[in-house]
C-alpha cells in the first residue's frame, strides 16, 4: 500500500475578497512525479506556496511527509526541498559558500562531503570556489536543484523549474528529475507551462483553474481517456476549457 | 550551528565581498580621516608656534613665562563625529535596506522561509552581521583616528584620553546600530521594496538634520561666531540669569534637541571627547553624572531598534509581506 507523500484537504486561501485557491483536496503517493498545470494566475503557485509553509491556509489542511502545514510547519520544513521560480543566490558568494549557508540552515553540521556528493550526482563539478554571479541560468537552476537536495528530503517542490532555461538546460532538468525520483524515491510536486516535459517526466497529473482543481489522475490514464491522436495540449485545452 | 549566527556569517561574507559596502565604508573613512588629519595639522602648529614662542623668550633672556595654549586632543576628532552622527546614519540605513531589499528582491528569502530555522534567526542574525560590521568600522576609524592625531599632531595621548575615547566609540557603535536596525525593520515592513527606504531616509532628515539644525538655530550661543554671551563678555551666572528669563524658550529648544536620537549622540560623544568645553579636563565620574540621561536614552533607543527589527523580520510578517 502506498502512503501519500502530499494529501491535501479542502486547503483554501484567499487574498482579500479574492479566492487563489478553493477546496483543493489532493493526494500524491511517495514516490510519484506530480505536475500541476494550469494558466497564468490559477493558483499554482500559490499551491507551493501554501504546501512549503510559506503562505497560510485560510481554511483547510495539508499533510506533507505526515506533517500538517497548519500544525507542525517545522516538520514540514525538516521534510521538503524547494526550488522558487527565478531565485538567484548570493552572487557575492562562491557556490560552495552558498551551498554550505543552506545545508547549514537545514541542519547539516559538517556539509562539505555532502555538497561533493549532490555536485558530483548533477554533473556540476569544477565550480567549487566560483562566484554564483558568474554562472548561467542553466548553472543557477543546477544550485538551485543542489540547495533543494542537500538534506535529502522526502519531497521537493519546484515551482516553474524550466523557466528561462534553454533546451539543453530544459534537458538537464528533465533528467535529473527524473533521477532523483528513481535513485532515491524522492516526491517531486512541479508547476510547469511546458506540457511537453510534464508528459516526459511526470507519473500524475493536475489541473488548476481559476483556484479550482478540475482534473487529478495518472498520466496514463489522462492519455488513455482521450484519442491517440491527441496531443497532452489538446487534452489540456479540453479540460481546462470544459472547467469553465 | 545556531542559525541566528549561520545567517550572520553569510552576512558578514556577503558584505566583505559587496563593492556598495566597501564605497560607503571607504568614503566615510576617508572623510573621517582627511578630518582628523586636517585638525590634528592645525594642532601641531599650534603647539609649533607656541614652542617657538617660548623658545624666542629663552633666547631672549626673558625670564617671563609664556602662558600654555589650551589643547586638548581629543577634540580634533569633532569632525569625525559629525561624519558618523550624519553620513555614519545614512550609510547605516542603507545598509540595513540594502541586507533586507536583497533578500527579497533575489528570492533568497522565499528559500530561507522554507528552512527549519527559528523565528528570529533571519532578524537576528542580519542585526547581528550589520553590529559586527558597524563595530569593526568604529574600532577601526578610532583607531587610525587615534594614530593620526598622535603622528600628525604630535598630541600627547594619556590613558584617560583612550578611555573615553573608547566610550565616545561604544556609543558611536550603539548610534550605527539603531539606523540599521530601524532600516531592517522598516523595510522588512514595507510590501514595496522602495518604501522602506523612502521612510527611512524620511526620519533621517528629520531626526539627524532638521531637529538638530532647528535646535541650534534657537540656540543663542549660535547667533553669532563664538558665541553671544562670551562675544558681549557677559559672564556666566549672568549669561544663566538671562537664561532663566527665557526658561520657556529654552525648554522648547532642549525638548527638539532631546527628540533626536543623533544629538542624545552628539550631546554624549561631546562630552567625553572633551569638545564641549566644560567638560574639558574633568573626570569620567562628573561626566558619567551628567551624562547619564542620554546614555540611557540612546541606550534604550537602540535596543527599541533592534526588537523593532526583530518583531518586523519574524517569519509571519516576512510571510505576509511577500504575498
Amino acid at each position: 500500500m502506498t502512503t501519500s507523500a502530499i494529501s491535501t484537504a479542502a486547503l483554501t486561501r484567499s487574498f482579500g475578497a479574492h479566492q487563489a485557491l478553493s477546496d483543493l483536496t489532493l493526494d500524491v503517493p511517495q514516490g510519484e512525479v506530480f505536475g500541476l498545470l494550469g494558466h497564468n494566475g490559477a493558483g499554482k503557485t500559490t499551491t507551493v506556496n501554501l504546501l512549503t509553509t510559506l503562505l497560510e491556509p485560510t481554511a483547510g489542511d495539508a499533510m506533507i511527509n505526515g506533517h500538517s502545514v497548519k500544525t507542525d510547519a517545522a516538520g514540514v520544513r525538516q521534510s521538503i526541498g524547494y526550488l522558487p521560480e527565478n531565485v538567484q543566490f548570493y552572487d557575492n558568494l562562491t557556490l560552495l559558500e552558498n551551498l554550505r549557508f543552506f545545508a547549514r540552515l537545514s541542519g547539516l553540521r559538517r556539509p562539505d562531503a555532502r555538497i561533493r556528493d549532490v555536485l558530483t550526482f548533477l554533473d556540476f563539478t569544477g565550480h567549487d570556489n566560483q562566484r554564483v554571479g558568474t554562472f548561467s541560468k542553466g548553472m543557477r537552476q543546477r544550485v538551485g536543484i543542489a540547495q533543494a537536495v542537500l538534506h535529502a528530503p522526502a519531497v521537493l517542490f519546484l515551482d516553474e523549474p524550466t523557466s528561462g532555461l534553454d533546451p539543453e538546460g530544459v534537458r538537464t532538468l528533465r533528467e535529473t528529475i527524473v533521477r532523483l525520483n528513481h535513485e532515491f524515491g524522492m516526491t517531486i510536486f512541479m508547476n510547469t507551462h511546458l506540457l511537453s516535459e510534464v508528459t516526459k517526466t511526470c507519473t500524475s497529473i493536475g489541473i488548476l483553474n481559476h483556484g479550482r482543481l478540475v482534473h487529478h489522475d495518472s498520466m496514463s490514464n489522462t492519455l488513455a481517456a482521450f484519442p491517440a491522436d491527441e496531443s497532452l495540449e489538446d487534452i489540456y485545452f479540453q479540460l481546462d476549457s470544459a472547467a469553465v | 550551528m545556531n542559525s541566528t549566527w549561520i545567517v550572520a556569517e553569510k552576512e558578514l561574507l556577503d558584505l566583505r565581498r559587496g563593492r556598495l559596502f566597501a564605497i560607503l565604508i571607504g568614503f566615510l573613512a576617508v572623510a573621517t580621516l582627511i578630518s582628523v588629519a586636517a585638525a590634528s595639522a592645525d594642532f601641531r602648529n599650534q603647539l609649533d608656534a607656541y614652542n617657538l614662542y617660548v623658545a624666542n623668550l629663552a633666547t631672549s633672556g626673558s625670564t617671563v613665562a609664556a602662558a600654555a595654549p589650551q589643547l586638548f586632543p581629543l577634540k580634533l576628532l569633532r569632525g569625525g563625529v559629525e561624519y558618523l552622527e550624519i553620513l555614519g546614519a545614512l550609510f547605516a540605513i542603507v545598509l540595513g535596506y540594502g541586507t533586507i531589499a536583497k533578500e527579497k528582491h533575489r528570492g533568497t528569502l522565499h528559500l530561507f522561509l522554507s528552512r527549519p530555522v527559528g523565528r528570529f534567526a533571519f532578524a537576528g542574525g542580519k542585526v547581528l552581521g550589520l553590529s559586527i560590521v558597524w563595530l569593526g568600522v568604529v574600532a577601526a576609524l578610532t583607531a587610525v583616528s587615534l594614530v593620526a592625531v598622535v603622528t600628525i599632531g604630535h598630541a600627547p595621548i594619556q590613558g584617560i584620553d583612550v578611555a573615553r575615547l573608547l566610550i565616545a566609540g561604544g556609543f558611536a557603535w550603539l548610534y550605527l546600530v539603531f539606523w540599521t536596525a530601524l532600516a531592517v525593520g522598516l523595510t522588512a515592513l514595507s510590501t514595496r521594496l522602495s518604501t522602506g527606504l523612502i521612510v527611512a531616509l524620511v526620519i533621517w532628515l528629520a531626526f539627524v538634520l532638521i531637529i538638530p539644525q532647528i535646535g541650534d538655530t534657537m540656540d543663542p550661543d549660535n547667533q553669532v561666531p563664538g558665541g553671544l554671551f562670551a562675544t558681549l563678555q557677559i559672564q556666566k551666572p549672568d549669561e544663566l540669569a538671562v537664561l532663566a528669563q527665557f526658561s520657556a524658550f529654552d525648554g522648547i529648544r532642549n525638548g527638539l534637541e532631546a527628540s533626536s536620537v543623533t544629538k542624545h549622540f552628539e550631546r554624549l560623544t561631546f562630552a567625553f571627547l572633551g569638545i564641549k568645553d566644560q567638560y574639558n579636563q574633568q573626570p569620567l565620574s562628573l561626566m558619567w553624572a551628567a551624562m547619564l540621561p542620554y546614555a540611557i536614552t540612546l541606550t534604550a533607543a537602540t535596543l527599541a531598534a533592534v526588537v523593532f527589527a526583530a518583531l518586523a523580520t519574524t517569519r509571519r510578517t516576512l510571510q505576509r509581506k511577500q504575498s
